[in-house]
């Protein structure tokens, strides 16, 4: 079964496959390295004339465009990129950990119980733009509206059902007569959990965090809509160029958007191996 | 299958199973009712009464019954279509991404050179942030873009469109969009099922003279099936979410031609003003979603528990 070769037809099936695939990274890489001349050139440029790291200049220090005439960036982006560094960092380590003892707890001592997949699944279901309304309405009344905690209980509870399921997945995979072992040398539960699970399943753990971590980054709604003036992060700054500027800075908003990606498809290739396993909360191992 | 609780080491040291099993359970359960549970109550009060951020406390707000969710089942037209359209886009999208992503896993079930670059590469597009994805195909798709510039190449000027201009298109940009991002995730998955389906029967079954038809459905398909069902369990649940592209890409534009189920409720919330109204659509579609998804699960309930592969 594992032994045949791909023959001519499916290797050329293969290469378009991959020109599909990397040709709209491609795109805003090469966008993000153009100068103002080409960002809205007609016929599209591909590769640009002069390559230059001015785009990415321009989002720390608005007026680096000054040379080429070419104003409007209103506002930097720094304040984006730290609020999405720091609400992303944060809100990552509270899921981990949380889900970390849930994981434990559910495979240790949990009953299975039959609903459960179909009680995370509704959660998961409901639309966010609804969350967000009855968030609003709360978070304006104790004062959480367009703050870093808002916005990071949020992250929390959004990503809790994907940390503590892959997690879970982990720990159900580690046997039990590891544990099992280290109580009978008389250690109580909870030390044997803390001194024995948790280092065992090390590398779930790191995967575990980096997919996290790929959500908090990634979430775009709830940032939307919790932030006014006080907090910002990459995807709201980006939505907020492409608005304000009508589509002619392209060079600046494609290099936000590289900003943005580049941690990402780092951080999916590293662990592209638990990739399914988080995605199907634990169900798919690979 | 439910395990058995670690047994009371014979030193019985330290606390019950049961105060453990809170210990480390409570702050999950915590922060899910604080943060979940309690906002829906919220939302689900909300959605029978009238209330909207001028009327002062939502406690003050007039209690209508069933008013908005009648009025969004009978008369709301563009919630009716929001609804036709994202089931519309969702099923050709889960189609495509499906067979995409079959074809290929199945491609890589032979052997060639640049394997392991190959399966990146074809990852890559799922780790791009759904706003980033959504803002590179609005560039690709400008009239001046590139997918234009292909197009004039191959077909002549008449072939380039206007993407954004009338809802076909658009939609058709929407659903190319979403395509792209997430064929890599059914790739994944079914590469992964494909991998684990047991070699010795496959082969006994050829011995035996079985055709390659027949091992594909009566050997090779009992594995997969629960883990295809999987797959289009976990897409089911996001596509019916599309938010973030369509917003980069459209806006739900021209007109409310490509808005998203999702995409309504954000407007009706935060452009309108009508919480309450959007807060009952936001549980007719839960509602609506739960029974599709329930009728697909039922038969990988246990797969989904275990995950046993």
């Amino acid at each position: 079964m594992m032994t045949k070769k791909l023959s001519p037809l499916q290797t050329v099936i293969m290469g378009i496959a991959l020109i599909l695939v990397l040709f709209p990274v491609f795109w805003i890489l090469m966008t993000a390295i153009k100068p103002p001349t080409d960002w809205n050139a007609s016929p599209a440029i591909w590769v640009p004339s002069e390559p230059t790291l001015v785009n990415f200049q321009t989002l720390f220090d608005p007026d680096a465009l000054g040379k080429y005439g070419v104003g409007g960036v209103s506002q930097p982006a720094t304040k984006a990129v730290f609020g999405s560094i720091l609400a992303t960092f944060i809100a990552t380590t509270l899921s981990v950990v949380i889900g970390l003892f849930s994981a434990i707890g559910i495979s240790r001592y949990g009953n299975n119980s039959k609903s459960t997949p179909l009680i995370i699944l509704s959660g998961r279901m409901f639309p966010p733009a609804a969350i967000a309304v009855p968030f609003v309405i709360i978070f304006s009344n104790i004062g959480l509206i367009d703050s870093y905690t808002g916005l990071i209980a949020i992250y929390v509870a959004v990503t809790l059902p994907f940390s503590t399921w892959m997690l879970k997945s982990f720990v159900d995979d580690l046997p039990r007569e590891i544990e099992e072992a280290a109580m009978i040398d008389g250690r109580s539960k909870l030390m044997a959990h803390l001194t024995v699970t948790i280092p065992l399943i090390k590398g779930g753990l790191f995967a575990t965090t980096m997919f996290i971590f790929i959500l908090n980054w990634s979430e775009f709604m709830f940032a939307l809509v919790l932030s006014y003036t006080n907090v910002s992060t990459i995807p709201v700054q980006l939505a907020k160029y492409v608005t304000a500027t009508a589509g002619t800075l392209y060079g600046v908003q494609a290099a936000l958007a590289v900003l943005a990606m580049i941690p990402l498809v780092i951080v999916g290739y590293l662990i592209q191996g638990h990739l399914a396993r988080g995605m199907t909360f634990g169900a798919i191992k690979q | 299958m439910t395990q058995a609780a670690i047994s009371t080491s014979p030193t019985r040291k330290g606390l019950s199973n049961k105060t453990i099993a809170r210990i480390f359970t409570v702050p999950g359960q915590v922060v899910s009712l604080l943060v979940l549970v309690m906002p829906l109550l919220v939302a689900l009060y909300m959605s029978f009464t009238d209330w909207s951020p001028t009327r002062g406390s939502l406690f003050d707000a007039g209690f209508v019954g069933f008013d908005n969710y009648s009025e969004l089942l009978i008369w709301d037209t563009r919630f009716i279509y929001a609804v036709i359209r994202t089931f519309l886009i969702s099923t050709i999208c889960l189609s495509l991404e499906f067979s995409f992503g079959l074809g290929l896993a199945v491609l890589f079930m032979r052997k060639f050179r640049g394997k392991s670059f190959f399966f990146s590469a074809f990852l890559t597009p799922m780790m791009i942030l759904p706003v980033v994805v959504g803002y590179i195909f609005w560039m690709l798709f400008q009239s001046n873009g590139p997918i234009n510039q292909v197009l004039e190449l191959a077909f002549g000027a008449e072939a380039m469109m206007e993407w954004f201009k009338s809802a076909p298109p658009a939609i058709f940009a929407v659903i190319i969009t979403e395509v792209w991002h997430w064929t890599p995730l059914f790739f994944l998955i079914l590469l992964s099922g494909l991998n684990s389906v047991p070699e010795n029967p496959v082969r006994a079954a050829v011995i035996l003279g079985a055709n390659p038809r027949q091992v594909f459905w009566r050997v090779v398909m009992p594995t997969l099936k629960p883990v295809i069902i999987v797959a289009f369990v976990i897409r089911a649940m996001e596509v019916i979410k599309l938010f973030d592209e369509v917003f980069m890409l459209t806006r739900g534009g021209p007109g409310s031609s490509t808005e998203t189920i999702s995409l309504y409720i954000y407007k009706l919330a935060f452009n309108d003003f009508q919480l309450a109204y959007g807060a009952a659509a936001a549980f007719l579609v839960l509602v609506g979603s739960l029974l599709l998804v329930h009728m697909l699960l039922a038969p990988v309930r246990d797969q989904l528990l275990e995950g046993d592969k």
